[in-house]
């Protein structure tokens, strides 16, 4: 019971730190919702103000500007913790390295998730979404996002220390999330052709929860080789 | 057995014996699979003399897929085991499944010029070809990536072995995806009834480059042990020549 206690109090306390390191930097969050922002235009300049072309791919041109605009921010969830050697200090103690990774990236999953929430409301403006899928698109970004962030831990401590790291964590990264999007634009595509979403979800979720378990253990042991260097 | 030939100079002595023989089955399976497959065999009715793209274009994609779980799977021994050999043989398996996935997609492509009119076809396997083909190319990106080759190798291996989880996954996802967004029906390259005449070729070509693509990767190993025996020879001639001038 004193060891559950202290995993949970461990587990907050990591994630109030990452949200102190973070919210300290607000320019981060804002970089990714005006790079998504700036993406859907480069989408829309490219088709052209068509709005019956537009309807019919606004969904794939939202996912694909989310997870592109996430995309560079992954390599600092790690990188900054290795350049500073915390990572070294805390892999010497007794807390499991799987715990503070696992807490890393539900951190991350809220600091740059939830705020993309917020700016959902814009991009339904300037996609033109149909109101009807605003319900699933927010539980889509939800679960979409916390495997992008479990996947996106892999990624990082993958490149860490790593030559050209930078332009290698998307070749890394986007054949792992393919499913993401495939599954993400399902449900809203699901939904436009009023059809159940429901198979859609359920497949995201259940790809999340894979990660959920193994990304922790996986990333840990990539910390260690490359703490071990 | 694998501990028993983990050892690089028994790995060395036993392929000396064996390269010779996977070599002659390479050769005489294809020549006999190239012949019955460009001249004794019946053209497709629907297809025509295309057909006979799929004798090298199915034995590619098997072989693609296959060296991708051999790659992993020897991922899995290094990592876990730790054996060096084990390390040589993913790093010398990864350029050459890359190959047979372009090789693959090269085919496909091919062959979807006369039959879809044109060369490229977002089809569910030819797509989750291209994803494969990506993560051999991550493999042997990140394993070059680091400054001393052994992070590089263990990296990678972590990569290769998430790779073996995930692909399963994408290719059924393709799969689906495929199923929600083509309404045409697609000419499917060897249908569940095949000319007999037909599958002897392309057994002889699956097995003429399955032995090819281990003729390769044996010798892809052995100049790699050859190497890093060189590389010991310099380090300590080196050595040596310090400790002398003192």
């Amino acid at each position: 019971m004193s060891l559950q206690s202290s995993f949970i109090q461990i587990f907050i306390s990591h994630i109030k730190r990452e949200f102190l390191i973070n919210f300290r930097s607000l320019v981060d969050v804002i970089s990714i919702i005006s790079f998504m922002i700036l993406i859907v235009t480069l989408f829309v300049l490219g088709i052209g103000p068509f709005e019956e072309k537009l309807a019919l791919i606004s969904n794939a041109i939202f996912w694909i500007g989310l997870i592109l605009a996430i995309i560079p921010s992954l390599e600092k969830t790690l990188q900054r913790d290795y350049d500073n050697g915390w990572l070294d200090q805390t892999i010497t103690s007794p807390t499991p390295m799987e715990l503070i990774l696992l807490s890393k990236s539900l951190a991350y999953w809220l600091i740059v998730i939830i705020p993309l929430l917020i700016s959902l409301p814009l991009f339904i403006v300037l996609l033109n979404i149909n109101l009807k899928l605003i319900p699933w698109l927010l539980i889509s970004i939800l679960v979409g996002g916390l495997s992008i962030s479990l996947i996106g831990i892999i990624g990082s401590a993958l490149t860490l220390g790593a030559k050209r790291g930078n332009i290698l964590l998307p070749i890394l990264i986007i054949p792992l999330i393919i499913p993401i999007l495939i599954f993400g634009v399902g449900i809203s595509e699901a939904v436009r052709i009023n059809e159940s979403p429901l198979g859609n979800l359920f497949l995201l979720i259940g790809f999340t929860l894979i990660y959920l378990v193994i990304s922790p253990f996986i990333s840990a042991f990539l910390i260690r080789i490359a703490i071990s260097r | 057995m694998f501990d028993w030939l983990a050892n690089p100079n028994r790995f060395n002595r036993i392929t000396e014996k064996i390269q010779p023989c996977i070599l002659f089955i390479t050769i005489i399976t294809l020549i006999s699979g190239l012949y019955f497959g460009l001249f004794d065999s019946p053209k497709d009715y629907q297809q025509g003399d295309a057909v006979r793209i799929m004798y090298v274009h199915v034995p590619s994609a098997w072989l693609a897929s296959f060296l991708y779980f051999s790659l992993a799977i020897s991922c899995v021994f290094y990592l876990v085991w730790k054996h060096p050999l084990a390390d040589l043989v993913s790093s010398s398996i990864a350029p050459i499944g890359a190959l047979f996935s372009a090789l693959t997609l090269v085919t496909g492509s091919l062959w979807g010029k006369p039959m879809w009119g044109t060369w490229w076809v977002w089809d569910a396997r030819l797509t989750s070809m291209l994803v494969l083909f990506f993560f051999y190319l991550g493999y042997i990106l990140l394993s070059n990536a680091f400054e001393r080759k052994i992070d590089g190798s263990k990296t990678a291996s972590v990569l290769a072995i998430v790779g073996l989880i995930n692909l399963p996954i994408v290719k059924f996802s393709v799969d689906w995806w495929h199923t929600l967004h083509q309404p045409a029906s697609i000419i499917k390259i060897g249908g569940p009834s095949i000319d007999d005449k037909m599958l002897l070729p392309l057994i002889l070509m699956i097995f003429a480059l399955s032995f090819f693509s281990l003729y390769l990767i044996v010798l892809n190993v052995k100049t790699k042990l050859i190497e890093k025996k060189c590389e010991a020879l310099l380090l300590k001639s080196n050595l040596e020549e310090i400790s002398k001038t003192g």
